[in-house]
């Protein structure tokens, strides 16, 4: 704090270089990993329109069995980890927590400087596997062994790259942690924080807690790739003809790791979302969040069970039956809590003077995509069925639907929501809530034919059904899938151009441009540097004053004294 | 640092747990780090457990040898936790002689340590092959070893810059209790290495 | 900044050690010494003709011991607020659902 305190009197500005590049300020910090992350969604969605482009038309690709096998790697891996984490802890954590429970910055800006500088030098290292012979990693974004240790530097620098973002996770976990519990302003208490801080706090132990087991993996795995060991390859194997040399290892060994953080990663990607999501349909609904207690108490159980699920990703693994018993009956209770929100959403946005930003439309659209894929869910959760459905497409439709719209959804909300304080201008609504109209249905195109396609036996991460004669049926689903994925790849780059163009061009924003009561709406837009002026606020009440019955105005903000303003005197 | 005693230790701007930030995020870091060691040794286990044969550690390891090097961790431990208090007493040279004691603790179990990987090695193991027939046996040693000593090298160079600041005048007794926390997560983490990898 | 004679806010970390001779009824010396009493045990339980689960039992629960002691009195957790102490050691549950996750998968491998 002595840091910011200091800045905050200093005479003479900062540089260039340490306003912009190296800048110890929270929001400068968060502005720079979404825009990273958004760079890499760039590239990331050129893999997938690419890997669409060889499902649809293969010939017409040019992409080859091994090309293919890279581009899903590489667009999962990409999309899983280097956008979609970085943009919901990475981006909205930095930017914000500390504005929303009242800080002038993070507990070590120093350190969430160097966590974010981590992000793009493991970004370099990643991409820079596509110029190395062999090319880049190729086992999945799962890479299991024996398929993994087969890869060569392309591998390697792909795990290198995982174990460089961890330790910035792990970074922005520990800041993110000891800010909420710490750096709280009077009067925030726990439970009158919003649901976005909880959403994100919850993460950051997640984070904490799960990434170490992949940083685990990661090492063994990289001794069995560089070092000749055996940690995961088991006796006798044979590969390519040909003995290998290895000696007692098992590969299930590395999948139980993996899936230990796998599992907890995906929460990750959903729970940042859901808190956002939540305060902005309150806001935009003119009504509180629907039972705020039970939101917490659900994430937080949420977040538990999700370190006791990951075995539903090895149903077919081979593992111990018992094991499938005890995963199923974990994975099904979790979709307890995750229901219990939608009913609160549902309940949030009934008899509420709803407002359709593009922030409340892609808010409503999270929820609806939410459910789609958690239906799913319960599906792929049971033994039995899953048995028929894992490694299909299936299961593919079901993470896009959680992921890719879900996750992404919230970012879209959370952006619409958070330009005009992050940029002081606000975005185009009406190209917003076109990008909205197009994104929705062509998300629906694209994902749902695909459980279709997964119940009818079309495999994961095959190059092309050609080679299959009864997955013949199914050319003119990929095809349809193709285009609608095209469109909708194009719904998100009016996306792109509307925040370009608003950074420049957009309506000058005041300070609290949507009438919210959170912390951050009571500081102009963008905010200074130590974001609060001389004198921190004060809370008095939750985030959730809108419409309140008496009120003259149909919101009140955080920092509103409880008591009517009293005659001056002593 | 010390909140006024009507206020709830969760409501702001108490700190939560009446803690230190550092400390709380020392605390933190060493649970993920946990989490990583139990990876590994869980891995360990599990290879293991899945063995056929495994070499008894006994026959291989010098295990009073090891047995002296967990004495040596216990004991600078114990300066360690010692140097924390007399740097709250802001007793500055005792505390700079009590770090100064536990470095040397530390580097004194870095030279067994090499000592027995040097012997080990020249008894014909390497990271992917051993005489003893189980290939992980050598493998899991070098790496799990070599991850805890990893730890131990980072935790004598942390601990030697805080002795340094120590002597200079610079005594911060937030800091050694911080720096002593690593230290003695260092010593735990052991504990078990020790047991599972050597007597186990 | 050192806080001459400040006393620390809690447990006996500010606690001075007696006069020479007492060196009983310094806490780290106390717990010095049950950790090399608990380490000897350990070597010693190695060499005591028992079936291997036995002694396998024995060696974790003395390692667990050592474990406790450490936190509890070097690491402090005795002295900390409660809250703090459930905070720190719940993730350990996470630790040991992992091992029970894994170890069905561990004693039923092929050869």
């Amino acid at each position: 704090m002595a840091v910011v305190q200091a800045q905050l009197h200093e005479e003479r500005p900062l540089s260039f270089w340490r306003r912009y590049i190296f800048s110890l300020d929270h929001k400068v910090i968060g502005i720079q990993y979404l825009v990273t992350s958004m760079a890499m969604a760039l590239v990331g969605g050129l893999l997938a329109m690419l890997v669409r482009f060889a499902l649809g038309w293969p010939e017409a690709s040019g992409l080859t069995p091994a090309s293919y096998m890279s581009a899903v790697t590489m667009h999962g891996t990409i999309m899983t980890f280097f956008v979609l984490s970085t943009a919901l802890t990475g981006g909205f954590g930095n930017f914000l927590i500390p504005l929303q429970i009242g800080a002038r910055d993070m507990a070590y800006p120093f350190l969430n400087m160097v966590s974010y500088w981590l992000y793009p030098v493991s970004l370099v290292v990643l991409l820079a596997s596509y110029f190395v012979p062999g090319g880049p990693a190729s086992a999945g974004w799962t890479a299991y062994p024996p398929l993994s240790v087969q890869g060569g530097t392309g591998q390697a620098l792909w795990l290198i790259s995982l174990a460089i973002l961890i330790i910035a996770f792990l970074f922005g976990s520990l800041n993110y942690i000891t800010t909420v519990l710490q750096l709280r302003t009077k009067g925030m208490s726990l439970l009158r924080m919003p649901l976005t801080v909880w959403g994100l706090f919850i993460t950051a132990i997640l984070s904490l807690l799960s990434f170490p087991m992949l940083l685990a993996a990661s090492i063994m795995l990289l001794f069995d790739l560089l070092g000749g060991t055996s940690f995961f390859l088991p006796f006798n194997i044979v590969i390519d003809g040909g003995q290998v040399t290895a000696a007692g290892g098992d590969p299930l060994l590395y999948q139980h790791l993996f899936w230990f953080l796998g599992h907890p990663e995906v929460y990750i990607l959903i729970l940042p979302a859901m808190g956002m999501v939540s305060d902005i349909m309150a806001n935009n609904a003119r009504r509180p969040i629907f039972g705020y207690k039970t939101m917490v108490l659900s994430m937080a159980a949420i977040a538990v069970l999700s370190f006791l699920v990951w075995g539903h990703h090895m149903f077919v693994s081979g593992m111990h039956p018992l094991l499938g018993t005890a995963f199923m009956a974990t994975t099904l209770v979790i979709a307890i809590p995750s229901a219990i929100k939608t009913f609160h959403w549902l309940a949030t946005l009934w008899r509420g003077k709803l407002r359709f930003t593009p922030q409340m439309l892609f808010s409503i659209g999270f929820v609806s995509v939410f459910v789609t894929g958690g239906l799913t869910g319960l599906v792929l959760g049971s033994p039995a069925l899953d048995m028929y459905v894992h490694d299909t497409y299936f299961v593919v439709a079901h993470f896009h639907f959680v992921m890719a719209s879900a996750s992404l959804f919230g970012i879209f909300a959370g952006l619409y929501h958070w330009f005009p304080k992050m940029f002081g201008r606000k975005m185009n609504e009406r190209l917003g809530r076109i990008h909205f109209w197009i994104a929705l249905p062509a998300t629906y195109a694209t994902f749902f034919p695909m459980h279709f396609a997964g119940i009818g036996g079309m495999m994961r991460r095959i190059y092309s059904i050609e080679f299959y004669d009864y997955l013949a049926r199914f050319e003119g689903l990929n095809q349809f899938i193709t285009i609608a994925a095209f469109i909708m790849g194009a719904a998100h780059m009016l996306f792109l151009v509307n925040f370009v163009w608003s950074l420049k061009y957009g309506e000058r924003a005041e300070a609290n441009p949507w009438q919210a009561t959170t912390l951050e709406w009571e500081t102009p837009s963008p905010p200074p540097h130590g974001n609060f002026g001389e004198e921190l606020p004060e809370v008095h009440r939750w985030a959730y004053d809108y419409s309140v019955p008496g009120a003259t105005t149909d919101y009140i903000p955080q920092t509103v004294s409880p008591r009517p303003v009293a005659a001056p005197g002593p | 640092m010390h909140p006024a005693p009507a206020q709830v230790k969760w409501d702001a701007p108490s700190p939560a747990f009446e803690a230190s930030w550092g400390k709380v995020m020392m605390w933190l870091f060493l649970l993920s780090d946990t989490l990583t060691f139990t990876g590994l040794l869980g891995g360990y286990g599990f290879l293991r457990a899945s063995s056929q044969a495994w070499p008894t550690p006994e026959q291989v390891f010098n295990v009073n040898l090891v047995g002296f090097m967990t004495f040596l961790l216990i004991c600078s431990s114990a300066t360690m936790a010692a140097a924390v208090g007399t740097a709250r007493r802001g007793e500055t040279v005792r505390t700079g002689r009590l770090l100064g004691l536990t470095v040397l603790g530390g580097l004194l179990f870095l030279a067994l340590q090499a000592y027995e990987w040097i012997h080990f090695i020249q008894a014909g193991a390497r990271l992917a092959s051993n005489p003893w027939g189980v290939p992980l046996f050598s493998t899991t040693f070098f790496v799990i070893t070599g991850f805890h000593g990893l730890h131990v090298t980072a935790g004598v160079i942390y601990l030697t810059t805080v002795t340094f600041r120590a002597l200079q005048g610079r005594l911060d007794p937030d800091g050694v209790e911080t720096a002593g926390l690593y230290w003695h997560f260092v010593d735990l983490v052991w504990v078990f290495v020790f047991t599972f990898m050597y007597l186990i | 900044m050192a806080e001459a004679g400040a006393t620390p806010p809690q447990g006996p970390a500010g606690t001075a050690p007696q006069a020479p001779g007492r060196l009983g009824a310094n806490p780290y010396v106390r717990t010095w010494f049950w950790l090399l009493v608990l380490t000897i045990l350990e070597l010693l339980v190695v060499f005591l003709p028992i079936p291997r689960t036995l002694l396998v039992v024995l060696l974790v629960v003395l390692a667990v011991m050592k474990g406790v002691l450490i936190m509890a009195e070097f690491m402090h957790l005795r002295f900390e607020k409660l809250s703090f102490v459930y905070s720190m050691l719940s993730p350990l549950l996470l630790a040991l659902a992992l091992l029970a996750g894994i170890f069905p998968d561990a004693l039923n491998r092929l050869p």
